[in-house]
């Protein structure tokens, strides 16, 4: 497909995302299974509802063929957000648990760390994202930034 | 297409049922601390390979069931009830 698509654009309300590669192949990202499963197989069920979506909000894509769909493991943690920060192991950080957004966010959260790294405490903008927040009970209301997979 | 067995109801599609997660004792509300709590509702064991779980089959009998699945092959068998 001829290159018509410059950002990622992705839908809350339909689960999916799609963006565009160089050679113009489009990516389309769905969400998890909803059950916990280390099988990392895709399935019919799960392109064909992606691929509703997908037409839900592109419809001029009806003709597109499939050329291939994969599936991998999502490090999902309880409240769907990241841990970003240091551990209470000096020296050992860590930027994990991206679960379904991970590329989307990943430059971003680099900076964060480096900075981090650099002060040798965690900025402001990911200290709510912290290890300690699971025994703290401080949960983050974070599942509206990934869109995708809640 | 992954098929689970309701005990109930027999071999359903897996789209029919919602997962509620690994079976585990819940704390005594009168006695748990704070502690036990988030153990519970944050930590499962999360294994790759077998576990005990708890399933509802939202859109066939609405009853609660318990299953034990293999979370890398997805194969299941219900535990307990009528089949």
């Amino acid at each position: 497909v001829q290159p018509f698509l410059a950002p990622v654009i992705v839908s809350g309300s339909l689960h999916v995302y799609v963006s565009q590669t160089d050679r113009g192949e489009l990516v389309f990202g769905a969400s998890v299974d909803p059950f916990t499963s280390y099988s990392m197989r895709g399935s019919l069920e799960f392109i064909e509802g992606l691929a509703g979506h997908v037409l839900e909000l592109m419809p001029a894509l009806s003709k597109v063929r499939v050329l291939r769909q994969w599936a991998g493991l999502c490090d999902m943690t309880p409240d769907f957000s990241p841990v970003m920060g240091p551990t209470p192991v000096g020296g050992f950080l860590v930027d994990v648990g991206w679960g379904t957004y991970g590329f989307k966010a990943g430059p971003v959260s680099g900076e964060a760390m480096a900075r981090c790294i650099a002060d040798g405490r965690a900025p402001e903008i990911i200290e709510a994202f912290g290890l300690g927040r699971f025994g703290a009970g401080e949960l983050v209301g974070e599942k509206g930034a990934a869109a995708v997979g809640h | 297409m992954i098929l689970i067995r309701c005990p109930w109801c027999g071999q359903r599609d897996a789209g029919e049922f919602h997962y509620s997660g690994e079976t585990t004792p819940r704390p005594d509300p009168a006695s748990a601390t704070a502690q036990e709590w988030r153990d519970y509702l944050y930590f499962p064991a999360n294994p790759r390979g077998q576990v005990t779980e708890t399933w509802y089959h939202r859109m066939g009998c609405r009853k609660f069931f318990t299953l034990q699945r293999d979370t890398d092959t997805n194969e299941s068998r219900p535990v307990g009830g009528p089949q």
